[in-house]
């Protein structure tokens, strides 16, 4: 079974909450990533997303921008990040791995090639943003619906009839945008957030994420009768920015925001 | 797959989830407008009273005289605001009226579609905010003041590069936030679908007037239409009315900057591999890692590393062909034309000029100078030089310049 769609039937069955965080990867450096991932498994996070730094993050705010800029200046690209998930996985990580990437990264490096990559060194999901339904073809008939990798679907608050559709194809979770725009812009969700996600938890057979602005377990208070957890994506950057990358910082934001949301 | 988002293996919709539903809603009125006649009367109002369309079709006598074949110039300088843009920016604001928008957003590189779209938005009162890279809000101070002028908010964009690729990005940013009440005016051939389409549609009035104009000149059509492309919006403007007429050739000039084997180029279609940018599949200037690579020209215009998909279909159908101008050619085309016809075009627009005077040699080569004297090309005049005169002078003085 994948990793992702494992470890979300097992908090359902325990009925918890999933906590998932965001990091770019190659910051500080790769070895500083693989240090953060291995923090981030101990301090009970569910899954981790892993930004590939790409040099034009459309779907991203100042924040993602700016980590993704500074990560291409230090050498990172998809071939040393897919050696650092190598190394990580043989030193015993299991905490499920997604990448979180612009689709021309994947062009680039070959379709084919990227998904078997992926397979070995075991990236278990993928969140493409700049790759909706109807350009998926192509790379999900690579994947062909195998348990390595899957590819994660987006949901925006003015997805309206495209909704049955996008969770149709849903597999792992479905990751439901709390606005309109960009990463990181504070927990500003759209006027309409609760009845779009409301409606998405009626329709889905799978677990429903929020993610998007969302900085402690207090923000999705109001939200917690219908999702099924929360992904914290630039906030948590800042906050690595802030302290320094200390893996401290990480342990402890992450244990304390598991622990919020399970009591919220 | 939306297969009507896609010119063979290029273009599409590769944009973010928020954005979907609005691109199908602009599809749908898109569709709807051009096919209601008070739309078109409208727009058709304004081409003709405000921006001074039909622009001549110039026969350049001298030009003509010097290279040995008939050399006709669409005057596309002339238009208000002095380039093509407008045509398109009027369409497209027209539309966003249409669809009940308050607010338009825009990019812009050297500051022309800037330009362009403040006007438009200043005509039909609509709030502009225009999205321009820091390093070209430097360079383009003149434009910068000429928008604000208009009553339109000039937005720094410091990220990347700061410059045209990010502002897009920028503004792809801000529109996916607000695209509840605003309309993104997008000013080349390039985006998600439909915008390629739509670009086409208000542009191809150079080429609908110019085949008519050419026919009644010379009572056949020409050898070739030839158009400088950076995104492509005034070639597929040029290359529309004869995409049908097969023995016409289409040229497209891209930018060589200072020569495609230095690496230092703006030529995506030269050294392009397909890649992903601003919501479409086209060919795209990378590195090794598929990051995007910083384009040159001297050309503001033209500096853009990636090129619109149907541009890109029909270099691989072999409808259309591809060539690239170094900054040096297109500068001494430049020249050539304020001496012999009295007319400053726009660095763009001298690379056109620089590869129709090549083909001019060719022809006359190829095929006899009597019979290369009976032949006749279009070269797409795509805008006025005024804006350049700073470049043109640091270039002159040998200073190089700002890219």
């Amino acid at each position: 079974m994948n990793r992702i769609e494992a470890k979300m039937q097992q908090l359902q069955q325990a009925g918890e909450k999933a906590f998932i965080t965001y990091i770019t990867a190659g910051l500080p450096d790769l070895e500083g990533t693989k240090e953060l991932l291995k923090a981030q498994e101990r301090a009970g996070c569910d899954a981790v997303e892993l930004g590939i730094p790409f040099s034009d993050p459309a779907a991203d705010g100042p924040v993602i921008q700016n980590a993704s800029y500074r990560a291409i200046c230090n050498g990172i690209n998809l071939k040393n990040v897919f050696s650092a998930v190598e190394e990580v996985r043989r030193e015993g990580l299991t905490l499920p791995i997604i990448f979180m990437m612009y689709y021309n990264t994947v062009l680039h490096y070959g379709v084919e090639a990227f998904v078997k990559k992926c397979r070995e060194t075991g990236v278990d999901g993928l969140i493409i943003p700049d790759l909706p339904l109807e350009e998926q073809e192509e790379l999900q008939s690579c994947l062909a619906d195998s348990e390595d990798t899957i590819l994660i679907q987006l949901v925006s608050p003015v997805s309206g009839e495209r909704i049955p559709k996008i969770l149709d194809r849903a597999r792992g979770f479905v990751y439901c945008v709390s606005s309109m725009g960009v990463t990181g812009q504070g927990a500003d969700f759209h006027k309409e957030v609760m009845t779009y996600l409301a409606r998405v938890k009626e329709l889905s057979k799978i677990p429903v994420m929020m993610g998007f602005g969302i900085r402690t377990a207090e923000d999705v208070r109001p939200m917690k009768d219908v999702i099924d957890g929360a992904i914290v994506g630039s906030h948590f950057i800042q906050l690595m920015e802030e302290h320094d990358y200390s893996i401290e910082a990480a342990e402890t934001y992450c244990r304390t925001f598991k622990k919020e949301l399970n009591e919220l | 797959m939306n297969q009507k988002a896609y010119y063979g293996n290029f273009g599409g919709q590769y944009v973010s989830e928020s954005l979907m539903n609005v691109l199908a809603e602009v599809d749908a009125a898109f569709e709807e407008a051009i096919h209601d006649e008070a739309f078109l009367k409208q727009y058709h109002y304004y081409l003709r009273q405000y921006v001074g369309r039909e622009t001549p079709l110039y026969f350049a006598e001298r030009l003509s005289g010097k290279y040995g074949t008939k050399i006709y110039l669409k005057r596309e300088d002339l238009n208000h605001t002095g380039a093509h843009k407008i045509n398109n920016v009027l369409g497209q604001i027209l539309l966003a009226k249409r669809m009940g928008k308050k607010k338009v957003i825009a990019e812009t590189g050297a500051g022309q579609h800037g330009v362009a779209t403040a006007t438009g938005a200043a005509l039909f009162d609509m709030e502009c905010t225009v999205y321009m890279g820091e390093e070209d809000i430097k360079r383009q101070a003149l434009n910068v003041m000429r928008m604000e002028m208009l009553g339109a908010k000039v937005v720094s964009v410091r990220s990347g590069s700061n410059t045209l690729k990010d502002a897009t990005n920028e503004a792809i940013r801000t529109w996916a936030k607000t695209a509840e009440d605003t309309f993104y005016i997008i000013g080349s051939a390039v985006g998600p679908y439909p915008y390629p389409k739509m670009v086409k549609e208000f542009q191809s009035c150079i080429s609908r007037e110019a085949k008519k104009q050419i026919l009644e000149a010379e009572g056949k059509l020409p050898e070739a239409v030839i158009a400088c492309v950076g995104g492509g919006s005034n070639a597929i403007g040029m290359f529309a009315d004869f995409l049908g007429e097969t023995e016409v050739s289409l040229i497209g000039v891209e930018a060589a900057g200072k020569g495609i084997e230095t690496g230092e180029h703006a030529s995506a279609m030269a050294l392009g591999a397909p890649g992903v940018l601003h919501g479409m599949r086209s060919y795209l200037l990378q590195d090794e890692d598929g990051n995007v690579q910083l384009a040159h020209s001297i050309s503001a215009g033209l500096d853009y590393p990636g090129v619109g998909p149907e541009h890109a279909y029909l270099r691989d159908s072999g409808r259309a062909q591809y060539v690239a101008v170094t900054d040096a050619q297109a500068m001494d085309a430049l020249m050539e034309l304020c001496k012999l016809e009295g007319i400053i075009p726009a660095i763009e627009s001298a690379h056109a000029i620089a590869y129709a005077l090549q083909y001019a040699k060719d022809l006359a080569a190829r095929e006899g100078a009597e019979a290369a004297k009976e032949k006749s090309m279009i070269v797409c005049l795509s805008g006025r030089g005024d804006k350049d005169v700073n470049t043109i002078a640091d270039y002159l003085a040998g200073k190089g310049y700002l890219n």
